[in-house]
């Protein structure tokens, strides 16, 4: 027996609290329990001592090997955690930072609206019709009732085609006519988009968007028309409490013919400056479809009967957004189309 | 029309203030803009007499007025008016009064000379728009009365909107007909009685055209004294309606139309020849007008002619050659019936947009004529005196007067209107509103009023019914669905969903006028014979339909970039309108420009100008929806607006798409822009049409991966390099992406590396070393030959 071997317990513990990184341990491993290790070549000295004192040697040299061994561990343990801790803090990001890449833009509010009560009449099994911007005397007008001098027609402003027999759509009525021709009824369309007046100053823009809604089916009321316009409004504006006012009018593809006011949105009828301390505001215009215009889509008036009604789209976005002026629609200012997101 | 309310209630006795009134209008159909005071809001104004005055000793335009308010003694005030003069009634305002726009008046010192007030015009004190001196008042009105009761207290005006179809609310009487009905009143003045004839004078009335002017009353009045004038009352009640007073017997035929919604028009009888012919006019002539101007008269003009020449337009306006004058003591009167048909559109055409005119254009009454004729005799000899001659009445078309009754039927009423109303009701409604009603088991026969001549069928009469009932009697109900649900389409891209695509990509959607500028379009498009120009355009630069969306999207790029936004990312949809083969067509089209910065500013990403491949990606982006981003072709070809180095014709399956590229250098100048932008413009509708997913078995085998960088020249296109490698390696390719491009140190100048990624698998078997190399192989093969292209090492 060479060496000390409680000292050699000591030392070695000593040698691994020294070591501070995996490589030193790894030698101090070697030092002591490699091929020519301390404890190793004191295992393989045992052969020369005598018989009956290699079993009580060999005992206790190998409660120091498993000493020093659990030492080694341990500190390799600790060493191995430190540098996963160091390798973790290195790899720490500023959580704080925005995100890269491109941020979402948004719609325009008029086609934000569209879009709003587009969905609100498909859940009504409402199919959505479009037509041409372009059109002719005949679905514009004709089909819809206007007689050939009648104010009516000289009041809508309308543009006319250069040397063509065509005009641009005063409202989105036209769309009635071409559905009823391709459908017949019983039928229910909404149709939306842009329209066109010949009208420009701090309350009208020449271009705007409507949006047209009509049923036509066997019974059909003007009951009816309160209740779908009812749902819509409310729905809408999401104020279920909102009260609609009808108020008998003219428009020659409807008879009866009614224009809608709602309770004003933002007093809720009390009065404001919006609803010009009324407590209304008028939305658009409805009746029940013309038995004329019912002829003229090859509809018999006698069996069917329907309603129809048309809504400014840029109205109600300037209601339900708080928008103030409506020429903001068609500058197209980023600043104001990025309150659209 | 403003509608006096004093006025009103010399046709119907109501307890209702002005408000309520207005709203029970409103609530029967007749849209009230305003009610508001008939005389402005101004204190401390008395009626005023100028007893002396003298000039200003220091103001050669002022004068020193002793005026007397009825106070008992004389104020002096300091006058500037041209018309002040000794013996002059006017209104005066006293200090610590107010003038309708908010002046305060008070004591001071004009010049060095005291002024205790200040004598009015018509304009300041609100009572009319323009005004030349002071406001003259008549010589009998008392001095030191307030002014407001000297012009008849506290009026209101109503004014009302109509709808087309009720021109005949267009007068006090139309107005208080309609009140009747919705209070359940009965008018007070009944006809007025005719006027005791003192001549037998009448003028020869011949109708030509029958069909535009069924009936031509008129009659002479001779001997008016020269100087009479409008009595205050009825100038003011002019006023109130927003007319000015011109000769009694203009302003009392302006006051019957006010009153009966009759125009009228007189003629000084000296200063017509022969007999008067109404009939169209003829090609070629020209007509002098009230308003001295001279007009070319086409033949769809009816026209009141004499012996020797056009006297006025029939229903728009009289003629210059004819007018009343101060030296006016004869004169005809004429109240006509002229057909609506007669003069729709002309008078917006000529710019003559008369009160005469848009009450014919509306139609009035086919029986009002003698009524008003009758009326405005008795006022004129209240007025001017005159022996008047007999009422001559021409009727030459008795078919405007429909005796016809319409039917309507209980049950139509109930279904129509979603509510049954009482059989006594509908009865006592169609009497009140003027129809003959009969009613029998099944409904009524209601033969409507001549001055309802918008009522023609049972719908009409539902209407009628249903507006006086109220219409805020009808419930709200639902109609219940009969229909299913309706069709699906799955393989049908929404709209909705393409313009997400955008969004999300960081574009804010826009929406630009669909006619624009023409000089614009043709720099941008080059094709003005495509281009549809408007008849009516509104403004200078909105003229003609567009052609595509670029022209509009443009002028917003440049109205932001003036604004201080530097990064620009904008689309629109919309219809884009061209003439082709002389066949107007309408294309829904998505177009979008970008400009500036790809990324908004910011830490993790260096900052980068938006360039050709990164609007590439949003199209790309576009067609993912219907499977189509892979089949895009798009083929360098020069366009008006791009970049010849950067313009792209785009197309699927040979079919065009449209155009992507960065605008032209000349079109950014032109434009002024500090700095480029892309633009890209597609047909929509072949977007949509998408397919529905098919599944397909996923190989259970490794993929190999093998890259190859090949040197072609730069003409060499890297959609051609893919072709050619799909091609040639054959059906174990699953992808081929082009990972890197490289020019400069150890390639030649003229050529580019173009480096490969190919992913390669086989659905049956892994793949060999030799199978993956073989292909390699061809793919190199195929390019060094189609291409000219080297193997890179």
């Amino acid at each position: 027996m060479s060496t000390d071997l409680t000292a050699l317990v000591a030392e070695a513990k000593a040698r691994a609290a020294a070591c501070t990184t995996l490589g030193a341990l790894d030698e101090a491993r070697v030092h002591y329990l490699g091929k020519k290790g301390v404890i190793t070549l004191e295992l393989q000295s045992l052969g020369k001592l005598p018989g009956t004192e290699r079993a009580a040697a060999g005992q206790r040299i190998n409660v120091v090997k498993q000493g020093v061994t659990e030492i080694l561990d341990a500190r390799k343990t600790d060493l191995e955690q430190a540098d996963l801790a160091a390798k973790l803090a290195s790899e720490s990001v500023d959580v704080s930072l925005p995100g890269r890449g491109h941020e979402a833009g948004g719609l325009h509010p008029s086609t934000r609206v569209m879009e709003r009560i587009q969905t609100l009449f498909e859940r009504m099994g409402f199919r959505i019709e479009s037509g041409p911007e372009i059109e002719d005397e005949f679905h514009n007008f004709d089909a819809l009732n206007f007689k050939p001098d009648h104010p009516a027609r000289a009041e809508m402003d309308t543009f006319y085609l250069k040397d063509r027999p065509f005009l641009l759509r005063t409202h989105t009525s036209p769309v009635q006519i071409r559905s009823m021709l391709k459908v017949g009824a019983p039928i229910r369309v909404i149709a939306m988009g842009r329209t066109y007046r010949h009208d420009y100053d701090m309350t009208h823009t020449p271009m705007f968007h409507q949006v047209e809604g009509l049923l036509v089916d066997e019974g059909v009321s003007m009951a009816h028309l309160r209740g779908t316009l009812t749902d819509l409004m409310q729905r809408f504006f999401e104020q279920d409490d909102l009260k609609l006012r009808f108020r008998p009018s003219y428009f020659p593809f409807v008879e009866p013919g009614a224009e809608v006011d709602i309770s004003c949105v933002f007093c809720h009828g009390s009065g404001c400056r919006v609803c010009k301390h009324t407590g209304w505001l008028e939305v658009l215009g409805c009746g029940m479809v013309h038995p004329n215009v019912l002829k003229a889509c090859k509809i018999d008036p006698e069996r069917y009967t329907g309603w129809a009604f048309g809504i400014g789209v840029e109205r109600l976005g300037m209601l339900r957004y708080g928008i103030d002026d409506i020429r903001m629609n068609y500058d197209n200012d980023l600043r104001f189309l990025r309150q659209f997101q | 029309m403003k509608i006096s309310v004093n006025w009103l209630k010399e046709f119907i006795k109501l307890n209702d203030d002005a408000q309520s009134i207005g709203k029970r209008l409103g609530a029967g159909g007749v849209e009230v803009a305003s009610v508001t005071p008939a005389i402005p809001a101004f204190e401390k104004v008395f009626v005023a007499e100028v007893k002396s005055l003298e000039k200003h000793p220091s103001a050669d335009k002022l004068n020193v007025c002793q005026v007397d308010v009825g106070q008992g003694k004389l104020l002096q005030i300091v006058c500037g008016a041209a018309n002040v003069r000794a013996g002059m009634r006017a209104p005066a305002i006293l200090p610590g009064g107010k003038l309708p726009d908010g002046t305060e008046i008070k004591q001071a010192a004009l010049r060095g000379v005291e002024s205790s007030g200040m004598l009015c015009s018509a304009k300041e004190l609100g009572l009319a728009e323009e005004a030349t001196g002071l406001f003259e008042l008549p010589a009998d009105a008392p001095v030191g009365k307030l002014l407001r009761e000297y012009l008849g207290g506290d009026d209101q005006l109503i004014e009302i909107e109509i709808t087309p179809n009720r021109g005949d609310c267009l007068s006090i009487l139309g107005v208080a007909r309609e009140l009747a009905a919705l209070y359940g009143k009965t008018l007070e003045k009944s006809d007025a009685a005719p006027v005791k004839t003192a001549i037998k004078d009448s003028f020869p009335v011949g109708i030509q055209a029958e069909q535009a002017c069924p009936v031509f009353a008129s009659r002479i009045i001779k001997g008016l004294r020269a100087d009479a004038v409008t009595p205050l009352w009825m100038r003011e009640r002019l006023r109130r309606s927003g007319l000015k007073p011109i000769h009694p017997a203009v302003d009392v035929t302006q006051y019957v139309m006010l009153e009966l919604g009759q125009p009228m028009h007189a003629y000084d009888l000296k200063r017509l020849e022969g007999g008067i012919t109404v009939r169209m006019a003829k090609q070629g002539e020209r007509a002098k007008l009230l308003n001295s101007q001279t007009y070319d008269l086409q033949p769809d003009l009816l026209v009141i002619a004499d012996k020797s020449r056009v006297q006025g337009l029939g229903g728009i306006m009289g003629g210059g050659e004819s007018n009343v004058t101060a030296a006016t003591t004869d004169i005809l009167l004429e109240a006509a019936f002229f057909t609506p048909a007669a003069i729709s559109g002309r008078p917006r055409r000529m710019d003559l947009l008369t009160d005469a005119a848009y009450r014919f254009e509306r139609g009035v009454d086919p029986q009002g004529q003698a009524r008003a004729i009758e009326r405005a005799t008795q006022l004129i000899l209240d007025i001017a005196g005159g022996q008047p001659g007999p009422v001559a009445v021409v009727t030459a078309d008795k078919t405007q007067i429909k005796t016809q009754a319409i039917r309507l039927r209980r049950a139509r009423l109930a279904s129509l209107l979603g509510i049954s109303v009482p059989d006594a009701e509908v009865t006592a409604i169609l009497t009140r509103l003027g129809f003959e009603v009969s009613a029998d088991k099944e409904g009524w026969n209601a033969v409507p009023p001549s001055y309802r001549f918008d009522i023609e069928i049972e719908e009409d009469l539902i209407e009628e019914v249903g507006r006086v009932h109220g219409y805020d009697k009808i419930p709200a109900l639902q109609y219940p669905s009969r229909q299913g649900m309706d069709r699906l389409p799955e393989a049908r891209v929404d709209l909705r969903r393409l313009r997400q695509v955008l969004v999300e990509r960081g574009y804010q959607e826009a929406v630009t006028y669909s006619f624009v500028d023409h000089a614009l379009q043709t720099r941008i498009y080059g094709q003005p014979e495509a281009a549809l120009p408007l008849a009516n355009p509104i403004t200078e630069d909105m003229t003609e339909m567009r052609l595509g969306l670029w022209p509009g999207l443009l002028k917003v790029l440049q109205y932001n970039l003036n604004r201080q936004q530097n990064r620009i990312r904008l689309f629109e949809t919309g219809l884009r309108f061209t003439l082709q083969a002389d066949e107007i067509k309408q294309e829904n089209t998505i177009a979008g420009v970008v400009s500036g910065p790809e990324f908004p500013m910011q830490w993790g990403e260096a900052d980068r100008t938006v360039d050709f491949a990164d609007l590439r990606g949003d199209i790309e982006a576009l067609l993912r929806p219907a499977s189509l981003a892979g089949r895009l072709e798009s083929q360098a070809t020069p366009h008006p607006a791009l970049h010849p180095g950067q313009s792209a014709r785009l197309s699927l399956g040979g079919q065009e798409l449209g155009w992507v590229g960065a605008l032209h250098p000349q079109i950014v100048r032109s434009l002024d822009l500090p700095q480029g932008a892309l633009v890209f413009e597609m047909r929509l509708e072949a977007l949509l049409d998408g397919k529905i997913p098919a599944f397909e078995a996923i190989s259970r085998f490794p993929a190999v991966r093998r890259d190859l960088a090949v040197i072609v020249g730069e003409k060499v296109s890297g959609a051609a390099v893919l072709a050619a490698a799909r091609e040639a390696a054959g059906s174990l390719l699953q992808e081929v992406r082009i990972f890197d491009i490289y020019r400069g140190l150890g390639i030649d100048s003229g050529r580019k590396s173009v480096a490969l990624g190919l992913i390669l698998q086989d659905s049956s078997r892994t793949l060999t070393d030799e199978d993956a190399d073989g292909a390699m192989q061809r793919v190199a093969d195929r390019l060094a030959r189609d291409l000219g292209a080297t193997i890179r090492d």
